[in-house]
């Protein structure tokens, strides 16, 4: 266990230095300075908390889908072979990408925070708030990596990866299957309706603390059990994907990409 | 002799492209193995096969004799073909770090590198760019990363490939002085050269399984063949150079006796002075170990090229040695005469 612990450290860490070597950093950090001119710049009154945490919340999935993405690009080229010839198990080397999209994702997240701290402070927000307001969005943004990850091609499949697009999609379906369209459809065929509601309500279940946690960084209320609950919910989200993920790379051909 | 691979019957399908179709193979500790096949016959697909990174459709694989080969990857080291290696490290950092994940403590991991790189003619060019290093360079490297911990066994494909002349050359010196350390080596290539100098033993892997086995010492050998360029040759001139025997055939203006021995060759020769035909060269044609090659992976039967004209070297190391047992000979041609026995060089089919 020690020694897997050590081999996460080192190679989420070679993963890291190889995202800054590689240059690629300079493209998100573009976009986190873009962020600070565009929403979070000096208007001559101080920034509330919640509108902070609210472009925090739209903006951290935005980055962590990229940095995810640039770092599996980098975990996915024949180089791996080398890697994983020596000593690194699958699960090893998975959790390594995993860790190294997140520290890079909360780095610049940091950058961000940074910047506001320095040039537009938060009225009203010390340093315990903003840790406990960071919390969720960390979870968050952990879980956006690991469905990144999930859904590459290092993972899964085509055929997988759009089966769980699908499942995605049908959970985020609530406007839809509201929607006018689909009611004409009940009239038509009422089971089929009953049947995608019931499909719906199962599979939109795991975006509940996803989308409660955001709810949380902004409203930044803690006092409460449920809101403590919710972070074990997201913690406990993160550990299931981390498994489905781990599950599926540890069975499947490893066959990097040639760049 | 501990068996280092052990594959039976094994298959990998891509798709519904199969590719290795029942492959049984088997390499002792201290062996030299060749796996020699056209591109695309699937050697590299083994060669990930044995390091766990592809699962086999059916089949069993053991290396040194356990099934779990993602534990067992710690006992191998593997040179892969394509020479790609994360251009923003410097050998001295890749070779740390690749050190540092097997669990080297760094003290000892110093001084391993120091001497990898020594051995690999690396040191100049340690703290150098990959990025700016040439093909042979990287493949040096390659090796380095490989003996890194002192591997019971050595994976190697496609040394030699994409290298120009001089690069070849030197890569075959440096694992000629690797094989003298005494790894278990498993080669693939598609190069005959790369075989008959390093190898002891070797399969050709031709539609999907081991088609052929041979022992490369005893393939050295046996003579290739001899093309004689002359002037025109009638029809019974022909017919008489061809009654010497079946390894003589001619045409107009050849005579090619295959496989050649000196015998042969002098009676041909003397035959056409005889005759007063112009001899305009003599041609020495392929090696013994490229016909058998050609014929296996076309399919064609080999029987008539592994039987040598010269006493076997089997049959040449037991008229030399009188009925001592076994355990009391030398290790080495003990080793050779276990060899023998057990991998008789004209199995087909892979069939062990």
């Amino acid at each position: 266990m020690i020694q897997h612990s050590k081999q996460v450290s080192l190679l989420s860490g070679f993963f890291l230095l190889e995202y800054l070597r590689s240059g690629r950093f300079l493209l998100e950090l573009s976009l986190v300075i873009a962020c600070f001119v565009v929403f979070l710049r000096p208007t001559g009154t101080p920034i509330r908390a919640d509108y902070f945490f609210t472009v925090s919340a739209l903006f951290g999935p935005v980055l962590a889908v990229l940095i995810t993405s640039a770092i599996i690009g980098l975990g996915d080229r024949p180089q791996a072979y080398i890697i994983l010839a020596h000593s690194i198990s699958r699960g090893v080397y998975l959790i390594s990408l995993f860790c190294a999209a997140c520290a890079a994702v909360l780095i610049m997240y940091g950058i961000l925070c940074l910047l506001v701290a320095l040039f537009n402070p938060v009225a009203e927000l010390d340093l315990i708030k903003w840790f406990l307001a960071t919390l969720p969005l960390s979870l968050n943004i952990g879980l956006i990596s690991i469905l990144t990850l999930l859904l590459s091609p290092l993972i899964l499949g085509t055929g997988w990866r759009l089966f769980v697009l699908a499942l995605i999609a049908l959970a985020l379906s609530s406007n839809v299957i509201g929607g006018p369209l689909l009611n004409q459809i009940e009239e038509i065929n009422p089971f089929l309706i009953t049947l995608l509601r019931a499909v719906q309500t199962l599979l939109s279940g795991p975006l509940v603390p996803i989308f409660y946690g955001y709810q949380l960084s902004i409203i930044g209320n803690f006092d409460n059990a449920s809101a403590w609950a919710n972070l074990l919910a997201q913690g406990s989200l993160l550990l299931a994907f981390l498994g489905l993920a781990y599950y599926a790379f540890n069975r499947r051909d490893l066959i990097f990409s040639v760049s | 002799m501990t068996d280092v691979i052990l594959v039976d019957g094994l298959t990998k399908r891509y798709g519904h492209i199969s590719v290795l179709r029942g492959v049984n193979l088997r390499v002792t500790a201290g062996e030299v193995y060749g796996l020699l096949g056209p591109n695309g016959a699937g050697k590299s697909t083994l060669i990930h096969l044995l390091l766990g990174f592809l699962y086999p459709d059916s089949g069993r694989i053991r290396i040194l004799g356990s099934a779990d080969l993602e534990t067992q990857r710690r006992f191998i080291g593997y040179v892969p073909e394509r020479q790609r290696y994360h251009s923003f490290c410097t050998p001295r950092e890749y070779l740390t770090f690749l050190g540092r994940c097997d669990g080297i403590p760094e003290t000892q991991l110093r001084q391993r590198i120091d001497e990898l790189l020594k051995l690999t003619g690396l040191t100049d060019v340690a703290h150098r760019y990959l990025r700016t290093f040439s093909r042979g360079m990287l493949q040096r490297l390659g090796i380095a990363q490989a003996l890194l911990t002192d591997p019971d066994l050595l994976l190697i494909d496609e040394p030699t490939s994409g290298l120009d002349l001089d690069g070849q050359q030197e890569l075959l010196l440096l694992l000629n002085n690797v094989r003298q350390r005494g790894h278990t080596v498993f080669l693939c290539t598609h190069r005959l050269a790369e075989v008959e100098y390093l190898c002891d033993r070797v399969g050709i892997l031709a539609n999907g399984h081991i088609a052929l086995e041979v022992n490369v010492a005893e393939v050295r050998q046996m003579a290739g063949s001899v093309t004689v360029q002359t002037g025109p040759l009638d029809l019974p001139l022909r017919q008489r150079l061809e009654m010497i025997g079946r390894e003589v055939t001619c045409d107009e203006q050849s005579v090619v006796i295959n496989p050649h021995t000196p015998e042969l060759q002098a009676r041909v020769l003397q035959i056409l002075i005889e005759a007063n035909v112009p001899i305009h060269a003599l041609e020495p044609q392929t090696s013994r170990l490229a016909q058998i090659y050609m014929r296996t992976v076309r399919g064609e039967a080999v029987d008539n090229l592994l039987v040598s004209r010269q006493p076997t070297l089997q049959v040449l190391l037991r008229d030399a040695i009188p009925p001592t047992p076994i355990d009391e000979v030398d290790p080495l041609l003990k080793r050779l005469l276990q060899r023998q026995d057990t991998n008789p060089t004209d199995q087909k089919d892979g069939s062990q």
